[in-house]
């Protein structure tokens, strides 16, 4: 029990160093099943954690560099259990939809590793561990594009390590002079945020390593203008590739706001509100118009995604408790239901081997099936009320109208334009006449439902109950805010704070 | 057991739709049975109106509970609740049936009852709810209904872009809508009717005419007023029974409803409510002068109900809610049949829509043509049928508020809607045809029978208006003495006789109508479809175009393109010096070694 966390880390690695033992023929059997023990493992993590409970809870410490402080530091709270378990249900489902024919040894074994690096980053209260899984996580990832990606995937491939680990080297010198920063203050070594959070932050010290952190998320969610590796990314990596990018790893980004930028900066966080504010609109609005102009439905999704990311922006820069909710349910939304859309996608590929919208017409007379659950997850993409992604929408923009309102008519025009490209999407691929050489397609088999329909499931039942994972959430969101609260500097920032 | 009679009512339509996707195959059985869960549906409703004494709230469960928002979602039944559901259920039971004939042949039978049923489920949810946001659930769901009904037959990209273009315009109205639930909440604490109404009076001017404001945009939406109304007539690419259900009687309801509903916020917005009265009214003029050229059978329907919807909109304009909610009552019954009956038509017809191109149907369509006469009599106004009672109050409430302008303007409606209700008439059953329609038969006795009810209701549902005004209990006065009253009744009733004897003597014939330019204007919708289409659409289309060839492509990917190739040439650059040739090596270390010994001596100096 008290080492649950670690063997839910280590347990995937393990599974992929010992599924080099494996032989090919049973290596998908192999990666489903320890992808299902580890799902289970989530699950049990969540069963057991204490949703009343303040603070982190799991947490274990083993010294890694002890002359620096440097400890393999583990804990969860509301806000990073259900990141966590997230990733064990996507990686679970998209390893259950796999269907590739080159080499997929080494690409399972590679998903494993990945997946014990997403769950090392939402799980890491030290922040050089934290980087060390961040980081890491960038090598499976240029592996699967690079190696399983389209014909232009190693182009595809440098270009999103490039992006990211420029980002993120910036942000590995903002924890560097942190830690500096607290030996000068209390005379000892430490890289856990839970000792950092006892140290108050002059407000120019502030602003500029808010700034480097800044830097190393913004990458990663891809905030405008540093958004054009994805669409790249999406467009040249496997189906399992994009799943993950889409459903995990754009996470981290926003994930590491509200973990570090929120809770370590609170002066420096209220300073950028309106600027992070007026770039995640910029995005939303931006990024949905470039979708509109998509011709491929894998870009399309890719661009819908940077929107969406920019709406889960745009709640944690509300710096109130249904904003930050909001935007942390909205990441479990969309998780789902664009990892949902990039499997479907997928399976559509499989079948006729071209992402063109123009390819398609009139789907949905013979693969009722499948037009059924892509217009769940259309409708669930543009925030319909009972899917699961109208529950964060409407709490961010609800939280963030605290704020602006005039900001928020802007930016909740995502709801009128993410229905414009996503119906025209719906209407091109499934209405209309069917095309003659389409008519011998057939409807999704066994294995595409059960990777499908847990999706399903899940979009709908989280849409109309969200609360006992929102009731969790919001516990830590409260204590986060009255860390950062505590921490202020400012009186204007304890002001403006809402619990 | 009154508990459980919300749910029945709530849920069974759910069921239906349900049941209707995944098990029935035979078409028939399907229909009969679906039928049976509305009809199911109906009775509770009924009894739930049968046993009401008081309001009363039923909380179904939890929803959320973040920050400070609590919200639990519940069911109200109160009298405004009950007129709802009874009409929404009644008009939807006989759409059942109806459908059972009407779709009879259609392969994808069981996704239509499917949608349908979960319809009206949406609709119960957007009436019952307690709070605004379940309102808001219902009416976005409602909005997905209607997509998926008027797309129905999706093979057709005229239908299926109608139906984008109804849910992206009732988009933009839902946002308009959010914003006002965001600015009830951050004022009041609460989106549950019974908190929020009880705080309005507290808030201050700006925020109540807000709010109003907001609402209203997205009672503009669902409701189709200008200039959000070019959906609506789009929106006949459905089947005709779901023009009657959703297109006439129920959906576009939705936004009176919403009206009605929060009338203790739009009472407290005067500025709000002079904008509402005096749109209502241009929206009324508006449709029916489209509804008098149109020679398409289910546009006019179509405009006549846009017409009708701003006649509602004036009655809560001028705060009598109860009035505009009458209307809805009855125009409910009188115009879900006039669809009916246009569907029979097409039925016999072989789905021609143009009306110039019947005539003489009478004597194949007895009895549609009867019931279709009293419900065109209906909505005219003629006295003592449903929509004399109604409109007429309407009329009325306009006058006492002291909108002469609105009197007169609203009576030239009612001679309007009179022009193009026996137009139709006419055009269709009277005038001798030029084809010969050989086998045009009327629709089966049952069907006949179904659409007989809202027949008769179209004649009576009007009677009940005094004791339906002190269910509702809205208070609104009507400061019009005896002798004026009598005067303005007569004027009215006169009115529409004299237009209704001009239409039967001009279409008596056939005749040519002119085409001048007017007529020209009229019959392509004063261009505002075409403006949409041709200008914003074409816009927006322009504008992603050029953000993702020129701002994404063009400059920012390539920017970034050129920074890692400089990085990259740089290094091409740095190794030219990096040459293994010893002399330059040793040139370098000397290089170097000046330059320490340089900084050196500047520390000195300094």
């Amino acid at each position: 029990m008290e080492h649950l966390l670690s063997i839910i880390i280590l347990f995937p690695a393990i599974g992929a160093l010992l599924g080099l033992l494996v032989d090919t023929k049973s290596i998908k059997t192999y990666g489903i099943t320890i992808s299902v023990i580890e799902f289970c493992l989530t699950l049990f993590l969540w069963v057991s954690f204490d949703s009343k409970a303040i603070g982190f809870q799991f947490q274990e410490i083993y010294s890694l560099i002890p002359s620096y402080g440097v400890n393999f530091h583990l804990g969860v709270d509301g806000i990073s259990i259900f990141l966590i378990v997230l990733s064990s249900f996507m990686a679970m489902l998209s390893m259950i939809g796999l269907q590739e024919k080159r080499d997929i040894k080494h690409l399972i074994i590679t998903i494993l590793m990945l997946e014990m690096t997403m769950t090392g980053v939402f799980a890491a209260l030290d922040t050089i561990l934290f980087y060390i899984f961040w980081e890491f996580s960038l090598v499976p990832v240029l592996y699967v594009i690079g190696g399983w990606g389209g014909k232009n995937r190693i182009y595809a491939s440098v270009k999103f390590f490039i992006f990211t680990f420029s980002g993120s080297i910036i942000m590995l010198i903002g924890i560097l002079f942190l830690s500096h920063y607290y030996y000068t203050q209390t005379g000892t070594w430490s890289f856990s945020i839970t000792d950092w959070f006892n140290v108050s932050l002059p407000y120019n010290i502030q602003l500029w390593l808010f700034g480097a952190f800044f830097l190393g998320f913004a990458i990663k969610i891809p905030m405008v203008p540093f958004h054009t590796w994805l669409p790249s990314a999406h467009t040249e990596a496997p189906t399992i590739g994009s799943v993950i990018l889409a459903s995990i790893l754009l996470k981290m980004g926003s994930y590491g706001f509200i973990r570090f930028s929120l809770p370590l900066f609170p002066d420096a966080t209220v300073y950028f509100v309106y600027p992070i504010a007026i770039l995640a609109i910029i995005m939303i609005v931006y990024t949905s118009f470039v979708a509109f102009a998509q011709k491929n439905i894998k870009q399309m999704i890719a661009y819908s995604s940077i929107a969406h990311m920019g709406v889960i922006t745009l709640g944690t820069f509300a710096l109130n408790s249904e904003g930050i909710t909001g935007s942390i349910f909205l990441m479990l939304g969309h998780g789902i239901v664009s990892g949902g859309l990039f499997l479907l996608v997928g399976m559509l590929y499989n079948r006729v081997h071209s992402k063109e919208i123009d390819a398609f017409s009139g789907l949905s007379t013979i693969m009722p099936m499948y037009a059924f659950m892509f217009a769940i997850m259309i409708i669930a993409s543009v925030a319909f009320p009972m899917t699961i992604n109208f529950v964060g929408e409407f709490l961010i923009f609800l939280g963030f109208f605290q704020v602006s309102p005039t900001l928020t008519i802007i930016a909740a025009s995502a709801i009128v334009m993410g229905a414009i490209y996503s119906l025209y999407l719906f209407r091109k691929v499934f209405f209309g006449k069917l095309k003659d050489e389409h008519k011998i397609l057939k409807d999704l088999n066994k294995n595409e439902l059960f990777t499908m329909v847990p999706i399903v499931v899940m979009t709908l039942a989280l849409g109309i109950y969200p609360k006992p994972i929102t009731d969790t959430i919001d516990t830590s969101v409260k204590h986060t805010l009255s860390i950062m609260k505590e921490r202020a500097v400012l009186e204007e920032t304890k002001r403006l704070i809402n619990e | 057991m009154l508990h459980n009679l919300i749910l029945i009512a709530l849920f069974s339509p759910l069921l239906s739709s349900i049941v209707s996707a995944l098990f029935i195959r035979s078409p028939k059985k399907l229909g009969i049975f679906s039928s049976i869960l509305i009809g199911i549906s109906f009775i509770s409703s009924f009894l739930l109106f049968v046993f009401y004494e008081n309001s009363f709230s039923y909380s179904l469960f939890d929803w959320l509970n973040v920050g400070n928002f609590k919200l639990s979602f519940g069911v109200l039944i109160d009298p405004i609740s009950l007129v709802m559901i009874n009409t929404v259920t009644l008009v939807a039971l006989i759409v059942h049936v109806y459908s059972i004939f009407y779709m009879d042949e259609d392969k994808s039978i069981n996704r239509y009852f499917s949608y349908l049923g979960l319809f009206v489920f949406a609709m119960m949810i957007l009436v019952m709810s307690d709070n605004f946001l379940g309102l808001f659930f219902g009416w976005e769901g409602v909005g997905l209904c209607s997509w998926l009904l008027i797309g129905f037959w999706f093979e057709n990209n005229d239908n299926t872009k109608a139906a984008n273009e109804a849910f992206i315009i009732n988009r933009i109205a839902d946002l308009g809508m959010l914003m006002g639930l965001f600015y009830i909440y951050w004022n009041t604490g609460s989106l549950q009717y019974s908190e929020v109404f009880a705080q309005i009076p507290n808030l201050s001017n700006t925020t109540i005419t807000l709010i109003a404001m907001f609402l209203f945009i997205g009672a503009m939406g669902k409701s189709a007023q200008f200039p959000l109304h070019t959906w609506l007539a789009k929106a006949m690419a459905g089947p005709t029974p779901v023009s009657a259900l959703i297109h006439a009687a129920t959906m576009v309801t939705a936004g009176v409803y919403l009206l009605v509903r929060s009338n203790e916020i739009f009472a407290l917005a005067p500025s709000v409510n002079i904008v509402i009265t005096y749109l209502g009214v241009f929206v009324a003029l508006f449709a029916a002068s489209m509804a008098m050229v149109s020679n398409d059978l289910k546009k006019i329907i179509a405009y006549s109900t846009l017409s009708q919807l701003g006649y509602m909109f004036v009655a809560c304009g001028v705060g009598a809610y109860w009035v505009a909610l009458f209307h809805l009552f009855t125009h409910a019954f009188f115009k879900s049949v006039l669809f009916l009956g246009a569907g029979n038509i097409m039925h016999a017809c072989k789905n021609e829509l143009n009306i110039k191109k019947m005539g003489g149907l009478y004597k194949d369509l007895k009895v549609t043509a009867i019931i279709m006469i009293i419900a065109s009599a209906s909505l005219s106004g003629l006295p003592f049928l449903s929509g004399f009672f109604s409109k007429d109050k309407i009329l009325e409430s306009a006058f006492s508020t002291g909108y002469l302008d609105i009197w007169i303007l609203l009576l030239l409606g009612a001679m309007m809607t009179t022009f193009y209700s026996f137009r139709l008439i006419l055009l269709v059953f009277f005038v001798p045809s030029k084809e010969k329609n050989s086998h045009t038969h009327d629709a089966p006795k049952y069907v006949l029978y179904a659409m007989g009810i809202l027949g008769v209701l179209s004649i009576s549902a009007g009677w009940i208006i005094n004791s339906f005004e002190k269910f509702i209990n809205i208070p609104f006065e009507l400061n019009i003495e005896h002798s004026t009253h009598y005067v303005m009744i007569l004027i009215t009733v006169l009115a529409v006789i004299i237009t209704l004897v001009y239409t039967i003597c001009k279409y008596k014939q056939p005749i040519k109508e002119p085409t001048s330019k007017i007529n020209t204007i009229l019959k392509n919708e004063y261009y505002i479809p075409y403006l949409y289409s041709n200008i914003f659409v074409k816009l927006y289309k322009k504008i992603a175009e050029f953000l993702y060839e020129i701002i994404d492509q063009k400059i920012l990917d390539k920017f970034y393109e050129k920074l890692a190739f400089s990085v990259f040439n740089f290094g091409i650059v740095l190794r030219k010096l990096n040459t293994s040739n010893l002399s330059i090596m040793i040139y370098f270390v000397i290089v170097g070694f000046l330059l320490l010994l340089l900084t050196n001596f500047i520390r000195i100096l300094l």
